[in-house]
């Protein structure tokens, strides 16, 4: 994989490499010069199957990190292209020219975490959340809880304690003088 | 075409004799998988209702509630989790954080019924047929949400410690605290165990939250004592502490030490405020330890007129002339102190009641007095040679040594006791041995074996460290003396027994396995008892008594309606006990003060 990335470098320019066994690598890159290590890796290194794209919300650095994990499957290796975009207003360019699969992972990401992907096939289409109307769920700032409780009914006849609470009441309340 | 395409179809046919892997009868038999999450179960002997999966529930599905039959006790609040299935989204969180590792998931699955409510249980209370199922979701067991190991302590070690007196625990610096603050999870079982009932999540998130002032406030609501308990309070509150059944308790105490280590004082007695109005009562209070302190201050802050009587030349007691300088600095007791005369409590030191100033006179000048005057007459074994001069008793040597008087430090010595104030006279004398001969000949021997020492183990740890000879299940038999009066050393025989059947304390030792311990003084440390001359044979023929001890109500107050007594003298040694105690007698005087008040 070291021999790969030296190839790619004198091609690209590109970011940290870390390598994570030996048929699995990392390689951190630009936006903009994704969709064309993209092309190269598939047409001219191998890595014809799109395994997965994904996403990770760091929220405290105000970015969004995108994981394409493509393969070869002649030489059995995995490799990664890890992607920064800013997390406000999160766009990103599309690749479902190079895979068609592309389009439903990005439908999902649309969904999940609000990253647009302009010309993207179907992109607006509900993927599992049908009818949903809130932040996008998979956003770290999505707070589950209280989605939950305005959306859904209590059921009547539920109550519940606060343990210091009952252990005071129960055990050494305040009960005057005696 | 190749021979093998033609056979290739025929080896199809081994598959024949194989097991199935598909579920013979799936309309009967729908197993789930084995790491299916399924219903809950919850063992009853591990839950200690801390609500933690409560807390955690994504989708606010679990109730926590009281059982018949399960009673809050210390470290367990009585309640249990009952899950409403028509929320709980299966994600088994709750599990994942359970501080118990009680709650666990089955992989059953299948349950039909009409009657929606009866998917609200609770697990291991509400009898399922999954209660006693195998498999289901298992959390990975080294991979804890909470980390279980409380952050480490900086300590000076031993070669660095031992020729002084210098504070051993050097207390977190704010990043470790905040790591150790985010371990808490904020149960609040701790509170009913603390005897001041410290609001000690909040405090914790106080530090959490970076909030010291805050953390100051809330300190001072329970505890005007957070400099000494921060470093000394026997910190019963960990016992109760859902983090340690998995892992190592919160450390509360040092991070109540930290809070009140990163506020300068002033800013303290500003962040307190004013007392109130002036009430024109007056108190006196005697003994300016924790109990009395605290009493005074409460009483001080709601505008009550309070004189503290203190026989000797500083306050704080037994935290101070008893405890050594090296676990609880001066400078941090005084700064406690300084804040409780910041609200208007004068302390008159160097007064010995009964001797400078009588009982009666209190009663007479005063609306109310409060006895506090602590545990300082040490007891002695009586063992034949025990009058001996060089013979002393471990109270009198620790007050000497934080007086600052000069002590003829033995070459060699014998402690009796194996408590905390063996511990704290062994390793002081060490000290001054290292100091004065450049060596440490200190020989501490206890009745009890090593796994009933009634010190911390802490203690005998760093006793160890510091050189001390601990010899277990020992009894003191004689002082043994030479011709000349000279004291040579301490005689004992190995103890068979403490206590008879009856649980009643009887030594039985074996005579023939006989020891000297050489030693040129002899320290008993066995236990104090409250010296109670001060009140005067009138006043001691009038009081009522029991066991030798003031007999007081449960607020504090004595037989005589004008005197209430608090902390170690009545209830036995422990300062936070003590602090307790204080607003126990406070809050008692406040309402004998204001009966408008109390009635309304």
């Amino acid at each position: 994989m070291q021999q790969l990335y030296d190839t790619l470098t004198q091609r690209f320019s590109l970011g940290e490499f870390t390598r994570q066994r030996a048929d699995l690598a990392f390689i951190t890159v630009e936006a903009v010069r994704l969709h064309a290590l993209l092309r190269h890796l598939r047409d001219q290194e191998g890595f014809t199957h799109l395994v997965l794209l994904t996403a990770v919300d760091w929220l405290e650095d105000g970015q969004f990190q995108l994981t394409y994990l493509i393969n070869n499957r002649a030489k059995c290796q995995d490799l990664g292209l890890r992607v920064m975009i800013a997390r406000d207003n999160a766009s990103m360019e599309s690749i479902h020219d190079l895979w068609a699969a592309a389009a439903t992972y990005q439908r999902e990401l649309r969904e999940m975490f609000g990253i647009d992907f302009p010309g993207s096939p179907r992109l607006m289409d509900d993927f599992i959340l049908e009818g949903w109307n809130a932040a996008p769920p998979y956003r770290r700032d999505f707070d589950t809880l209280e989605y939950s409780r305005a959306t859904y009914r209590e059921r009547p006849g539920r109550e519940t304690r606060d343990p210091a609470a009952h252990m005071k009441q129960q055990l050494y309340g305040d009960k005057g003088d005696v | 075409m190749s021979i093998s395409d033609v056979l290739s179809p025929f080896t199809a046919w081994k598959n024949l004799f194989r097991d199935p892997v598909t579920i013979k009868d799936p309309l009967n038999e729908r197993p789930g998988a084995a790491r299916y999450r399924g219903f809950h179960k919850n063992d009853m002997d591990k839950c200690i209702g801390c609500g933690t999966c409560e807390t955690i529930c994504q989708n606010g599905a679990i109730d926590m509630l009281p059982v018949e039959g399960i009673p809050a006790v210390q470290g367990d609040s009585g309640l249990r989790p009952r899950i409403d299935y028509g929320r709980c989204c299966w994600c088994a969180l709750c599990v994942d954080v359970c501080m118990t590792g009680s709650l666990t998931m089955s992989n059953e699955y299948k349950w039909v019924e009409s009657d929606p409510d009866l998917f609200r249980f609770t697990p291991g209370v509400d009898k399922k047929y999954w209660d006693n199922a195998e498999l289901g979701y298992q959390r990975h067991d080294e991979k804890h949400l909470m980390p279980v190991a409380r952050e480490e302590m900086p300590e000076l070690h031993p070669e660095a410690r031992l020729d002084s007196f210098v504070e051993i625990v050097q207390g977190y610096n704010i990043e470790q605290a905040k790591l150790e603050a985010d371990r808490c999870v904020s149960c609040g079982l701790c509170i009913a165990t603390c005897p001041a009932h410290m609001a000690i999540p909040d405090y914790i998130k106080a530090v959490r939250d970076g909030d010291y002032e805050r953390g100051v406030q809330l300190l001072y609501e329970t505890n005007p004592f957070s400099q000494v308990c921060g470093r000394v309070c026997t910190h019963c509150c960990e016992d109760s502490c859902a983090a340690r059944h998995e892992g190592d308790p919160i450390a509360i105490r040092w991070l109540k030490r930290h809070i009140i280590d990163q506020v300068p004082q002033e800013k303290v007695i500003e962040l307190i405020g004013k007392p109130a109005a002036p009430t024109g009562k007056k108190v006196a209070i005697i003994g300016a330890g924790p109990a009395g302190l605290t009493a005074a201050f409460d009483l001080a802050r709601l505008g009550h007129a309070v004189t503290v009587y203190e026989a000797q030349a500083a306050g704080g007691g037994m935290t101070r002339y008893g405890i050594p300088e090296y676990r609880l600095p001066y400078n941090a007791l005084d700064r406690d102190i300084a804040v409780i005369t910041a609200m208007g409590v004068e302390i008159k030191y160097n007064q010995r009641v009964g001797t400078d100033i009588t009982m009666q006179q209190l009663e007479a000048d005063y609306d109310a007095v409060v006895l506090a005057i602590g545990l300082h007459q040490g007891r002695s074994t009586r063992i034949p040679g025990s009058d001996h001069p060089q013979v002393r008793k471990a109270v009198d040597l620790l007050r000497q040594i934080t007086a600052g008087e000069t002590i003829d430090v033995p070459k060699s010595m014998v402690v009796i006791g194996g408590g905390n104030v063996a511990m704290d006279i062994a390793r002081s004398m060490a000290r001054l041995q290292l100091q004065h001969y450049g060596e440490i000949r200190v020989t501490l021997t206890a009745l009890e074996d090593k796994a009933h020492f009634l010190a911390d183990p802490v203690e005998i740890k760093e006793s160890l460290e510091e050189q001390i000879n601990i010899l277990d299940s020992r009894g003191p038999q004689a002082c043994v003396i030479d011709d000349n009066g000279k004291l040579l050393g301490l005689k004992t025989w190995k103890v068979l027994s403490i206590f008879d059947a009856e649980r009643r304390f009887a030594p039985k030792y074996d005579p023939a396995d006989e020891q000297i311990h050489e030693g040129e003084m002899i320290v008993e440390a066995i236990g104090q008892m409250a010296d109670v001359s001060l009140l005067g044979d009138a006043l001691t023929e009038k009081l009522e008594w029991n066991r030798g001890r003031i007999q007081i109500d449960p607020n504090g107050r004595t037989s005589e309606n004008w005197l209430w007594s608090a902390g170690d003298c009545v209830k036995g040694p422990d300062v936070i006990n003590a602090v307790a105690d204080g607003h126990r007698v406070a809050t008692s005087i406040h309402r004998a003060l204001t009966p408008q008040e109390a009635t309304a």
